[in-house]
């Protein structure tokens, strides 16, 4: 168990810079997600702490020692694959043993930690098979088997479920987390979905373009999002956005939604006389008596929760440039906004409904950075 | 359902065919090996002997020097395989996993050196081997074979080797394998039906060599071949070919022994499993 380090991590291709000033410090025994849309540099970030990719600059600690120059087999940790990478030739036995036999471990040592290790995996049926006479999901258990076998100061996983199915990927992403739990090894833990993210996570990082977004736990990420990239991105459907002015209003600051006023959160009043850009998120409108009606596009029933779509007023729907939620997010409609409801209420397209955003569940952002105000 | 049934007929009849066309010649050499010599050129064709002619192979055993012929054989086509797949390995692995500035154009120079007749570098060879005393050595014909050869086995190899998941090699370098241990431990055995397929390819054609066998052994007849000793066999005015039938025959139930001790490694799909 330890901790893990990056300082000032750089990473280039060429003239490409895949990873920019990268730090982070993961603390002993945290299962630390890194989460981010396709070509975002997380998994290059994974590669770097586990050595298979050199860095360009910048050092990397795991328990305090600097393991930039090391080898991967010299850097104490273990690895699971998105696609396993099972040695097909070995049996699971021999898979699971073969980090254990390569540092010279007794062969009776190594037969007795597989045993334990498939024991608590539920593989020991399983030993003397070869993985193509494996499952998917007992595959993905034999990864873990191999990377626990070895008691290692950190596991690295990156994207460890992506090739599972939804039911299957359920289950393991919690098996995943009691494992952990259980051994209270410092995990390292790369995908793309930012549903794994905020449920297995202690900490998480959102990067994007080869750069932290912003670090925290999932309520923190969800609650105060750095950047309007963070708000988009974390939370299912992601947040809401419309531009606006920031109006006072008998000293309270206030921005217009289709000419109707909607109050903002007191610390906007600064801004009074410019534009912001404004996120609201789609289960915390509320459908109530209010002066701001709008006309349901689209309705989308997943039974008694539904996904209300209507139009965001004219000249009010974000830019090209500040919409830029990236690549895995390239269909999203920026004219659109959506409300989840999870009510017993039928509601029809083309019928009007009343809303309310209220106060204290507006973000603000400045329109030139992007970054979150107040 | 009836497209189908006609579709499977042309198959059928394809395959037939096609196995008739192959077996045919093998066909014909062992009956001609088992006729006796007046019957070889009758006509009609005698499609089987009436008595076979068995004595033929231990006739031949007994007056040529066939099991040294066998020996210097064996020798050439493994120490080939041998020296073509280390070379072929190393440089494969290189082309297919490093990204070397020119590599594809160092690939595509290693290919088109392949393409280089046979028949063009036999003098040049023969001036080299000359000067460094390996002209009636079998090490002559050994090199040679694996200039040519290694070209067309790292291409296949790396072929191979491409279809092998990078991960396998990461996981075994965070379990703590060396990079060189990797390649040993986890690409070589993973790639086992593409070494198997190259390697029967470097054996099949150092076994079927003549031409250089015959240039740089031709005057120390203690290290002709099988191919030289076949030939030597045809006489001047009489050829007996019913005992140069019998002989290659012989010469042939090498190539199929090593062809099945490798066939269980020629069947692909070893990599299955690795992968989800």
């Amino acid at each position: 168990m330890a901790t893990v380090e990056f300082n000032h991590i750089k990473k280039s291709y060429g003239s490409v810079e895949a990873i920019r000033d990268f730090n982070l410090s993961v603390d002993d025994g945290d299962f630390c997600v890194f989460v981010g849309p396709s070509g975002c540099g997380k998994s290059t970030a994974l590669k770097m702490l586990a050595g298979l990719e050199a860095t360009t600059s910048g050092t990397i600690q795991i328990g305090g020692r600097d393991v930039t120059e090391l080898g991967p087999g010299n850097r104490d940790i273990a690895m699971v694959f998105q696609n396993y990478a099972l040695y097909p030739h070995m049996t699971v036995r021999k898979n699971i043993g073969f980090g254990l036999k390569m540092r010279g471990m007794p062969g009776n040592e190594i037969n007795a930690k597989v045993e334990d290790a498939a024991k608590i995996l539920e593989l020991t049926n399983y030993l003397d098979r070869k993985p193509k006479a494996l499952s998917g999901g007992q595959r993905q258990r034999v990864a873990l088997g191999r990377a626990i076998v070895r008691e290692p100061s950190a596991f690295l996983m990156d994207e460890p479920l992506s090739n599972l199915d939804a039911k299957l990927r359920v289950q393991t992403r919690a098996e995943i987390v009691n494992l952990q739990k259980r051994l209270g090894v410092t995990t390292i833990y790369v995908t793309h979905d930012q549903t794994e993210a905020l449920t297995m996570a202690s900490k998480i990082v959102v990067m994007r373009d080869g750069m932290i977004q912003q670090i925290g736990t999932s309520h923190e990420l969800f609650t105060h999002p750095r950047n309007i990239f963070v708000a988009g991105f974390i939370g299912s459907p992601g947040m809401n956005f419309f531009r606006g002015p920031v109006e006072l209003d008998a000293g309270q600051p206030v921005t217009r939604f289709g000419g109707h006023l909607v109050r903002l959160p007191a610390a906007t009043a600064a801004l009074a006389g410019t534009d912001a850009v404004f996120g609201i998120r789609p289960e915390h409108i509320q459908l109530t008596t209010s002066p701001i009606n709008v006309g349901l596009r689209l309705v989308e029933s997943l039974g008694t929760e539904k996904i209300l779509h209507f139009q965001i007023p004219k000249g009010q729907s974000l830019t090209n440039t500040e919409a830029d939620f990236g690549p895995d997010d390239q269909d999203r409609d920026v004219q659109s906004m959506l409300i989840r409801v999870i009510d017993d209420h039928i509601y029809q397209e083309g019928q009007s409904v009343s809303l309310l955003f209220p106060q204290d569940k507006i973000h603000v952002f400045d329109p030139a950075t992007h970054a979150a105000i107040g | 359902m009836q497209r189908s049934k006609l579709g499977q007929i042309g198959i059928y009849t394809a395959v037939i065919v096609t196995v008739v066309l192959l077996l045919f010649p093998i066909y014909w050499m062992t009956i001609t090996a088992l006729s006796p010599a007046n019957q070889l050129r009758s006509f009609p064709p005698v499609f089987f002997p009436e008595e076979p002619q068995w004595g033929v192979f231990s006739e031949l055993l007994a007056t040529q020097p066939f099991a040294l012929w066998l020996k210097n054989t064996i020798l050439i086509a493994v120490a080939t395989m041998i020296l073509a797949l280390s070379v072929s390995i190393l440089a494969a692995y290189a082309l297919s996993r490093y990204r070397l500035r020119g590599g594809a154009t160092i690939g595509m120079f290693i290919l088109t050196s392949k393409m280089l007749p046979a028949t063009l570098l036999v003098i040049p060879f023969f001036a080299i081997f000359k000067q460094m005393g390996l002209v009636g050595s079998l090490w002559s014909v050994v090199i040679t074979q694996s200039t040519l050869i290694v070209p067309f086995c790292t291409w296949m190899l790396k072929g191979y080797f491409d279809t092998i998941p990078e991960e396998l090699e990461h996981a075994a370098l965070v379990d703590g394998c060396s990079p060189f241990a990797t390649i040993f431990r986890i690409v070589l055995p993973v790639a086992a039906p593409g070494l198997a397929a190259t390697a029967l390819y470097a054996f099949v054609i150092s076994w079927s060599d003549f031409l250089f066998a015959r240039t740089f052994l031709q005057t120390s007849e203690s290290q002709w071949t099988l191919n030289m000793g076949i030939a030597a066999l045809k006489g001047e005015y009489i050829t007996d070919w019913n005992v140069i039938m019998a002989a290659s025959l012989m010469a042939s139930i090498p190539i199929l022994l090593v062809f099945l001790v490798l066939e269980r490694f020629l069947v692909g799909g070893l990599a299955s499993g690795a992968e989800k």
